[in-house]
């Protein structure tokens, strides 16, 4: 009798054991590369072994040093905070306008706001560097803000789209019987509401921007080299843990942002790719 | 299983209450959602479940199908041990509160699942589905889709589906509540009909108290993972013995009374605020002693009210306070002075509306048929008594 | 007052129709700097220098990438190799997803967080990180060596295994996300509703949380399928020239042999798919949209 009742609820659990063990040897693989990279980053070693036998922060001070993986990361977060904002005013605009629309002809207008995300972003980046050199802007900062923009835009329209839709009309229609005019509708209830849905998806789009190989490499000049294109440059000519170190600091500040999106309107927009 | 086969069995095991539980108790984590629990469902019969929500009634009923194991106690299946018996293998029939119809099958695909599922051959498949399809009035949408069904039309499939399997036992997850009024009221009668045809013992769960009374051979109420009461509808309706029950079945009028004294049979009870009266009888209850309060319940059918012109003197007095008209009744609230809170009366309308209703601050007269005034159980509360 | 309410009533109902002028700036922008460039790279595309260096219109290009058995082999490459990441994926993803949904309870979020974090680290730091792990002299051959299973180094990296692995590690977090967001929206009473009705459970999985779970899977597979078309770092960290696919090579026609036109046409071979990706994932979008 109660053979068979611990039979039976093991016979239930089991699957779900098996599951979970599938589950946590799958997080481990996710895992692993991150967490050896910061292990290595703290070794003190010149090549790179395991298992790390002595730790310091050697290749954090190499990072003070050789200033080129500092500098651009600072050029990156530039670029990636203007082209956050810019995308912000051409997107947010939009993302209102097209929330509340039902027309066929919204839905063809966000399907092209949403379609540099589709597009393979190397093609991008050789298409736009014909162009931008076409126009004379050539590698500059400004080409690259303009690039940046492009795939920033889908981001925050995107987000912006989701949460405006998601609060509905009824605060707005509120406000209106109260009297409010459409301006003080807009800044007391509006923008109050989507104002953390602008700041994720933007927090995104920098997110996005900072690891942007593929449309960076094409600018890529002494003044003008972003984070990633400098780390694969310096990966191609030596193989030491500076590398690591960078994309520690790199993953620090990722998290930052990914807990104040957490915060803010929770992780739930990261997810539908459509 | 053939029919033949399972008439058979029915035979062998008369008698066999179609649904025992013995003890049956489930906890998660440190919520009790089921305390120790025993009751049978004669075999043939419709019982309810009833209760608010978070009562134990669905944790008894994912038990009983197998979803839940129960942390102790036993479940019997037409007197077979089903209690660790995966769901599968309990041939049951269950209708989920939405449907639960599966939305890439036909109706005739999701009907026939069962039969599949038991490896019955095609040309049987087809013609019992067919023919559960005609029960339940649906040949013609048999290659619909769920969501191309209206709600009481999915109802009837969710309810083919899972009869077509000839199950021992049919389970009612609240299947009516997605319905509205009229609907509901005609499926109520339908399944019942459906239900009385085939025989089957029925375990259903709702928190409709209208439900219940209307459906059931018998009642289950509980609250808080425990039974309060059971018994036939009108059993539960006329005899509730606790204050819950009379509350959760119908409207009830919760009076704390005083006990004036010990009668052959009974005792005679007093309303607060009536203290120079003879005060009125109630049969067949356990004896008090004198000057205790207890607990005493009518319903407001059972108030009868006149102006305290026509009323006799020794008739309790109260004042109307409220007054809505409801169709069929009027309902009055009154108001009486060491009382807490206003008593409801139902008036019948028997001829023009206006010849029965009473104006807002009138006096009237109360009274009530010996037998329709029930001593609850329960100790009252300190904000009953007056 | 009614005069008021009826300019407003009748605002409201041009708004209707032109409502969408704040989207203009917008669209404006991804014209000029975002369908204009592509149009534009498809006409380069088409023109090749002549004997003399001048620009001729000629299908080239094209020509050599679908008659050139080298081309022909790495656009093949390219599919294959985005196919079996997808595939793989799927396979890994799914139990995860599946796990998410149903067991994880309040780990849920922190496993949204762990699966999420990795995409938000650099891809180059994540791929050096298998670096660290396949090398020569890495975690995994210095562990299996210590553990005595093997005796000399195992060759991991420049090699396509390595590539699948670097692949997967990046996407398979997309394919987890799709798949959960449409595994959520399944009842569990539809499951139980077939395990009470005698399937067990592997055919209930099958006949009903599988079938019902198909659009997670085809927005999930499009997704890493579209991601694994147009990347190249893997290829070029892990793979070390062993997988050559179409956006590795139209990175060292680019750098290397600064050959633009030829670029530009294999990037618009990488447009098309990507476009017949783009196309299938809305016909899945209109259909969930129908079907709601």
């Amino acid at each position: 009798m109660t053979a068979t009742a611990s039979w039976r609820r093991l016979e239930r659990r089991l699957p779900t054991l098996l599951l979970l063990a599938f589950v946590l040897i799958f997080f481990a693989f996710l895992l692993a590369p991150i967490v050896f990279v910061v292990l290595v980053s703290f070794g003190d070693s010149e090549i790179i072994a395991f298992p790390v036998t002595s730790y310091s922060l050697r290749w954090y001070h190499r990072l003070l040093e050789y200033r080129p993986l500092l500098d651009s990361l600072w050029f990156s977060l530039k670029l990636a905070g203007a082209s956050a904002v810019l995308a912000a005013l051409f997107g947010v605009p939009a993302a209102l306008a097209l929330a509340r629309s039902r027309s066929g002809l919204a839905d063809l207008v966000s399907t092209f706001l949403l379609a540099p995300l589709s597009i393979p972003m190397i093609l991008l980046g050789i298409a736009l560097l014909y162009k931008l050199s076409a126009i004379g802007l050539g590698i500059s900062f400004t080409s690259l803000l303009i690039a940046h923009t492009v795939v920033s835009i889908p981001y925050v329209v995107r987000t912006v789209v989701a949460v405006y839709r998601g609060i509905g009309r009824n605060y707005e229609e509120a406000a209106a019987i109260l009297g409010a005019s459409r301006r003080q509708i807009f800044t007391y209830v509006t923008l109050p509401l989507i104002g953390s849905g602008i700041f994720s998806g933007m927090l995104f789009a920098v997110l996005i921007s900072l690891d942007n190989l593929s449309l960076s490499l094409f600018f890529g000049s002494a003044q003008t080299n972003t984070l990633p294109v400098v780390m694969l440059s310096y990966l191609q000519n030596q193989f030491d843990p500076a590398i690591a170190a960078i994309g520690t600091v790199q993953m620090v500040i990722a998290l930052v942002a990914l807990l104040l999106i957490e915060r803010t309107v929770g992780l739930k927009f990261m997810s539908s790719p459509s | 299983m053939t029919q033949a086969t399972a008439k058979a069995q029915s035979s062998v095991t008369a008698g066999e209450p179609g649904l025992r539980l013995r003890d049956v108790c489930k906890s998660f984590g440190s919520v009790a959602a089921l305390q120790p629990t025993s009751f049978d469902v004669p075999a043939g019969t419709l019982c309810s479940l009833l209760g608010p929500s978070g009562c134990g009634k669905t944790t008894t009923l994912r038990i009983v199908a197998g979803f839940e194991l129960p942390d102790a106690g036993q479940v019997l299946i037409r007197g077979e041990d089903r209690t660790y018996d995966p769901p599968q293998r309990r041939k049951l029939g269950m209708v989920f509160q939405n449907y639960s119809l599966f939305p890439h099958m036909t109706v005739a695909q999701n009907v026939a699942f069962g039969l599949r599922m038991a490896r019955v051959n095609r040309a049987e498949t087809e013609a019992r589905t067919r023919r559960m399809l005609d029960i339940v009035h649906l040949p013609q949408h048999a290659d619909r889709y769920p969501h191309q069904l209206s709600g009481g039309q999915q109802q009837r499939v969710a309810l083919a589906r899972s009869l077509v399997t000839e199950p021992s036992m049919l389970l009612l997850d609240e299947p009516l509540g997605a319905l509205d009024k009229n609907l509901r009221e005609q499926m109520q009668f339908e399944i019942r009909q459906l239900q009385r045809e085939i025989g089957i013992t029925t375990l259903l769960v709702t928190h409709d108290q209208e439900e219940a009374l209307t459906m059931s051979d018998m009642i289950v109420v509980m609250d808080r993972g425990r039974i309060l009461q059971t018994g036939s509808p009108a059993e539960v309706y006329e005899h509730p013995r606790t204050r819950f029950v009379s509350e959760f079945l119908g409207t009830s009028n919760i009076i704390a009374c005083t006990v004036a004294g010990a009668e052959e049979g009974g005792l005679r009870l007093r309303l607060p605020g009536d203290e120079g009266s003879s005060g009125f009888f109630v049969a067949d209850v356990p004896v008090r002693p004198v000057g205790s309060t207890v607990l005493v319940a009518i319903r407001p059918e059972h108030l009868r009210i006149v102006p305290a012109g026509e009323a006799g003197p020794s008739e309790p007095r109260a004042t109307v306070s409220g007054h809505v008209f409801r169709g069929a009744t009027h309902v009055f609230q009154l108001q009486r002075p060491g009382l807490d809170r206003p008593l409801m009366a139902y008036r019948q309308i028997t001829g023009p509306v206006g010849e029965t209703a009473l104006p807002v601050g009138a006096e009237v007269g109360l009274s009530w048929l010996p037998g329709t005034a029930r001593l609850l159980e329960d100790e009252p509360l300190r904000e009953d008594a007056a | 007052m009614t005069a008021a309410a009826a300019t407003s009533g009748r605002r409201s109902r041009r708004a209707l129709g032109a409502g969408l002028w704040p989207v203009l700036p917008a669209v404006i922008f991804l014209l000029l700097f975002f369908l204009l460039p592509l149009a534009e790279n498809g006409l380069q595309s088409l023109y090749v220098p002549d004997a003399a260096g001048k620009l001729v219109f000629s299908l080239d290009y094209y020509a050599r990438l679908f008659t050139d058995g080298y081309y022909l082999g790495v656009l093949g490459r390219t599919i294959w190799v985005s196919l079996l990441a997808t595939v793989i994926c799927i396979l890994i993803g799914y139990p995860v997803a599946f796990f998410m949904v149903r067991h994880a309870g309040r780990w849920n979020g922190l496993m949204i967080f762990l699966l999420v974090a990795p995409l938000l680290t650099s891809i180059i730091m994540r791929t050096f990180g298998w670096n660290v792990i396949l090398a020569r002299n890495g975690v995994l051959n210095s562990t299996l060596i210590s553990l005595g299973l093997i005796e000399r180094p195992l060759r991991l990296l420049q090699d396509p295994s390595a590539v699948i692995i670097g692949l997967v590690h990046v996407l398979v977090p997309f394919m987890v996300i799709s798949i959960a967001a449409v595994l959520k929206g399944i009842d569990t009473r539809l499951e139980e509703a077939a395990e009470l009705l005698g399937a067990s459970r592997w055919r209930t999985f099958r006949e009903i949380t599988l079938p019902l779970s198909l659009d997670g899977i085809a927005t999930g597979a499009i997704v890493v399928f579209m991601l694994a078309n147009g990347s190249f770092l893997t290829m070029l960290l892990l793979g070390g020239g062993s997988v050559v696919t179409l956006p590795l090579l139209i990175y060292q026609q680019f750098l290397l042999v600064q050959n633009l036109g030829f670029a530009a046409a294999m990037g618009n071979v990488l447009l098309v798919l990507a476009v017949i990706s783009l196309f299938l994932q809305l016909r899945l979008i209109r259909r969930d949209g129908g079907a709601s």
